[in-house]
C-alpha cells in the first residue's frame, strides 16, 4: 500500500517535472543570474566547494537552500559534481568500508561465487574419492605380503639371515623390526620358541588343527594389532618374527620341521629371500585370502577352515580336518593330499607343469630355481608347488 | 571584543605560516600576503553563518585549505610570471575540457577557453595597479581545478545569456513557444501519433488542481528534500548522482526519497481537503493518477515499438 502510494506520488512528480521541462541553457538564460528565486547566486568558489563537499555545515545549509530553488547554480553544481567524480568516490567508499562481516559472508555464498565454487568443490571431491578408491585395492596386497612373512615357520631364520647376510637390505630391516625387544636371536632361542609353540598347540585340544588355532591364540593380540596396523602395512612386519602355526600333527612333522629350520644353508636363505621378492610382485591370487587372515584372528581361522574345505576331506568335519598334514618348507605351506604334497597357494584350475625327479627338465629347473630343489628334497612323494606364478608337479 | 579579534588575527597569521609550510612550492610568498586571503575565506565560509565560531573551528578550516593551489593563485595575483606560466601549463587541459562540456561546438569551446584566461588575469586594473581578475575569488577551500571548471561554467552561462538577449526577438520567442507546444501536443519522441499523457491527464481529471497542490507541497519541503526532488525529477539525475550532489550515498538518497513521497502525499491531501475535497475524493484522485498515467504510457510504448519495427523493415 505504501509502495503504491509512493508510485502515485512518483508519477505525479514526473508529470510535474515534465510540465516545467526546459533545456538547461534556456532555463539559465530565462532565469538569468540575478533573476532567479535568489538574486544572490553562488560564486564559482562556493559552487566548487559545494560540489566537492568541503563547505562547512552552516554554509552548506544556506547553499542547499539556494540550490534547491536556483536551476542555474544547481546545474553548474551537477556538472562539477560529475566532473569531480564524487559519485564514484561515494560508491568506492561504500564498497571499501561499508561491508560488515555478515555482508561479506553473504557475498561469499552469493550465486555468482557459488556458480564457480560448487563445480570446483564437486570436481575436487570426485578426484579425491577416485584416488581413495584406487588406493584401497592395494592394501590387501600389502597385508598379504606381511602375512606371507608372518606365515613363515622359519621365524628364527631372519636372525640367521641377519647374522649371515647383513648386506641384504630388506632382511635385516625385517629382522630388526620383527625381533622388536630382543634384538639378537640365536638358534637356541629359536628352538625354545618353537618348543613353546608346540606345547601351546598341544594344550589346545579340539581345534581344527594346531596350525590354525595356535597362531590365532598367539597372534590374537597381534592380529588385533595387525588389524590396527592395516593402514600401515609395513608396521605389521614385526609380527613376521612370531612363530608360524605348527602343523596339526606336530608329532609327525616335528622332525622334518626341526630339520627344515636347522638345516638351511646360507645360499638357500638368499634364494628364499629372492623368492619372497618375486612372490610379492604378482600376488593376485594370494592377496585376498592373506588379507583376510591378517585382519583378524577370526578371519584367519575362517580362511584356514576354508582351505580345509577346499582341499581337505570336509570342512564340517573337524576331526578329519585335524588329520590333514601340513608342512612348511622354504616359506611355503604344503598340505598332504594322499601321496601328494600340495602347495596351499595352488589352484587346481591352473595349468600344471609335470616334472619327474632326475629328469633333464627337473635338473634344468632346479639349476635355475634352487628353492624348488630344497622343496623337492624335503618332501617325499609327489609335490605340487607354485613357483613364480607357475605350478609344477614334481614326482 | 578587541581581544577576540586579536585572537582571530593571530589564528590567521599562524594558519598562514602553517599553510606556507605545507605548500610544496610557496612561490616565495609571505604570511602577510596570505592573511587577507585566509581572512576572506574564513569570513565567507565560517564567520558569516557562525559568528562566534570557536578558534578550533577556524584553525581546522585554515588547515584544510589547499596550500599549493592557494599559493599558486596568490602568486599569480601578485604578478609572478613563473606562477602564471605554471598555472597555464598545469590547467590548460582542465579549462579546455570544461569549455567543451559547456559549449555546443568545438569552435565555441575554443573561444570560451581563450576568454577564461583573460577573465582570470583581469582586463581591468585595480586601485593598487594590479589586474582585477577572478583569481581574487579563489579561497583555496576547494580544488583549483574544480574552481576553474566552475568559472568556465559560469562564464558559459553568462555568454549564452548575452547572446540570447541579442539574438532572440519577441517573434522568435513566440516561434519557439509554438514549436514547443506543437511538440508537446502532437508527438511522443517526435513520431506524431500519440498524445501527451500529462496533458490528457490534466484534461480528463482536472488534475491541474492536484498538480498545483503538489507544486505547493514541494516548495514546503525542507531545502535538502527539495533539492533532492529537483535533482531527481527535474534535472533527471539518477539516485547515485543526486546522492553525490547532496553528499550522501545512493541508499540514503533512496530512503530519503521514499520519505519525501509519503510527506508529499500527506501534504497534497491536506491542501486538497482544505480546498474542499473529501478524503475519499483525494484517495480516488491519486488512484486515477496511477491508472491513467500507466494506461497512457502502455499504448505509447506499443506505438513506439511498432514504429521502430517499421523503420527497421524499411532500413533492412
Amino acid at each position: 500500500m505504501k509502495q503504491a502510494n509512493n508510485n502515485e506520488v512518483d508519477l505525479l512528480l514526473r508529470s510535474l517535472a515534465k510540465g516545467s521541462d526546459e533545456s538547461p541553457m534556456a532555463n539559465a538564460s530565462a532565469s538569468g543570474r540575478g533573476n532567479g528565486p535568489s538574486s544572490d547566486h553562488l560564486d564559482a568558489d562556493e559552487l566548487n566547494s559545494y560540489a566537492e563537499g568541503v563547505v562547512p555545515a552552516p554554509a552548506h545549509a544556506r547553499y542547499t537552500e539556494h540550490l534547491a530553488d536556483c536551476d542555474s547554480c544547481r546545474r553548474i553544481v551537477i556538472g562539477l559534481t560529475q566532473a569531480s567524480g564524487a559519485a564514484i568516490r561515494y560508491a568506492a567508499a561504500d564498497q571499501e568500508g561499508g561491508l560488515t562481516f555478515w555482508q561479506k559472508l553473504a557475498a561469499l555464498f552469493s550465486p555468482p561465487v557459488l556458480r564457480y565454487a560448487v563445480p570446483a568443490l564437486v570436481l575436487t571431491a570426485v578426484i579425491g574419492i577416485s584416488l581413495l578408491a584406487l588406493r584401497q585395492p592395494r592394501r590387501p596386497e600389502l597385508v598379504a605380503r606381511n602375512q606371507a612373512a608372518d606365515s613363515s615357520p622359519v621365524s628364527v631364520q631372519p636372525s640367521q639371515t641377519e647374522s649371515t647376510t647383513p648386506s641384504t637390505g630388506e632382511k635385516p630391516a625385517t629382522v630388526s623390526k620383527g625381533t622388536e625387544s630382543p634384538a639378537v636371536f640365536d638358534s637356541n632361542e629359536a628352538k625354545n620358541n618353537l618348543r613353546d609353540e608346540k606345547s601351546r598347540v598341544d594344550q589346545a585340544p579340539g581345534t581344527s588343527g594346531g596350525e590354525t588355532t595356535a597362531p590365532v591364540a598367539k597372534d590374537g593380540t597381534k592380529a588385533g594389532e595387525a588389524g590396527g596396523a592395516d593402514l600401515r602395512p609395513y608396521a605389521s612386519e614385526p609380527k613376521a618374527a612370531a612363530p608360524p602355526p605348527p602343523p596339526a600333527s606336530l608329532s609327525e612333522a616335528d622332525k622334518s620341521a626341526e630339520v627344515a629350520k636347522e638345516r638351511p644353508a646360507k645360499r638357500e636363505e638368499q634364494e628364499r629371500s629372492r623368492d619372497e621378492l618375486f612372490r610379492n610382485q604378482p600376488v593376485d591370487e594370494h592377496g585376498p585370502n592373506r588379507s583376510r587372515s591378517n585382519t583378524a584372528s577370526s578371519a584367519a581361522s575362517q580362511r584356514n577352515a576354508g582351505l580345509m574345505g577346499e582341499r581337505g576331506p570336509s570342512a564340517q568335519n573337524k576331526n578329519k580336518a585335524a588329520d590333514v598334514e601340513t608342512r612348511t618348507v622354504s616359506g611355503r605351506r604344503f598340505t598332504r593330499e594322499g601321496n601328494t604334497w600340495v602347495d596351499t597357494n595352488y589352484d587346481s584350475s591352473r595349468a600344471t607343469i609335470k616334472l619327474a625327479r632326475g629328469s633333464e627338465q627337473f635338473r634344468a629347473l632346479v639349476a635355475d630355481e634352487p628353492g624348488i630343489r630344497a622343496i623337492a628334497d624335503q618332501l617325499e612323494g609327489a609335490v605340487i608347488v607354485v613357483w613364480k606364478n607357475r605350478a609344477y608337479r614334481i614326482q | 571584543m578587541s581581544q577576540k579579534i586579536e585572537q582571530i588575527e593571530k589564528l590567521f597569521a599562524e594558519g598562514a605560516s602553517r599553510l606556507l609550510g605545507r605548500a610544496a612550492d610557496n612561490h616565495s610568498l609571505t604570511s602577510e600576503t596570505l592573511v587577507p586571503r585566509i581572512r576572506a575565506a574564513v569570513s565567507k565560509y565560517v564567520l558569516r553563518d557562525d559568528p562566534p565560531a570557536p578558534p578550533e573551528v577556524v584553525k581546522d578550516f585554515i588547515d584544510k585549505l589547499q596550500a599549493d593551489d592557494l599559493c599558486l593563485i596568490v602568486a599569480c595575483e601578485q604578478g609572478n610570471q613563473k606562477a602564471w606560466s605554471d598555472l597555464v601549463e598545469r590547467f590548460s587541459a582542465t579549462v579546455r575540457s570544461a569549455a567543451r562540456s559547456a559549449s555546443s561546438n568545438e569552435e565555441g569551446a575554443e573561444d570560451l577557453a581563450q576568454s577564461i584566461w583573460a577573465e582570470l588575469h583581469g582586463l581591468r586594473v585595480r586601485e593598487d595597479g594590479k589586474p582585477a581578475g577572478k583569481l581574487a575569488y579563489y579561497s583555496g577551500r576547494g580544488s583549483l581545478a574544480g574552481w576553474l571548471r566552475a568559472v568556465v561554467a559560469q562564464l558559459a552561462v553568462d555568454q549564452h545569456r548575452k547572446q540570447s538577449r541579442l539574438v532572440q526577438t519577441e517573434e522568435a520567442a513566440d516561434f519557439d513557444r509554438i514549436i514547443q507546444q506543437g511538440q508537446d501536443e502532437n508527438t511522443w519522441s517526435g513520431h506524431g501519433a500519440a498524445v501527451n499523457p500529462e496533458l490528457e491527464f490534466s484534461k480528463k481529471l482536472a488534475g491541474a488542481q492536484m498538480q498545483k497542490a503538489l507544486a505547493k507541497s514541494v516548495k514546503q519541503l525542507s531545502a535538502e528534500d527539495r533539492l533532492l526532488v529537483k535533482l531527481y525529477y527535474f534535472d533527471g539525475l539518477r539516485l547515485r548522482e543526486a546522492g553525490a550532489v547532496l553528499g550522501v550515498h545512493e541508499a540514503t538518497a533512496s530512503r530519503r526519497l521514499s520519505r519525501v513521497h509519503a510527506e508529499l502525499r500527506q501534504q497534497v491531501e491536506r491542501i486538497l481537503i482544505e480546498e474542499g475535497w473529501t478524503k475519499p475524493e483525494t484517495e480516488q484522485a491519486f488512484s486515477e493518477v496511477a491508472l491513467h498515467l500507466e494506461a497512457d504510457i502502455e499504448p505509447l510504448l506499443a506505438i513506439e515499438g511498432a514504429l521502430m519495427k517499421k523503420e527497421n523493415e524499411i532500413a533492412g
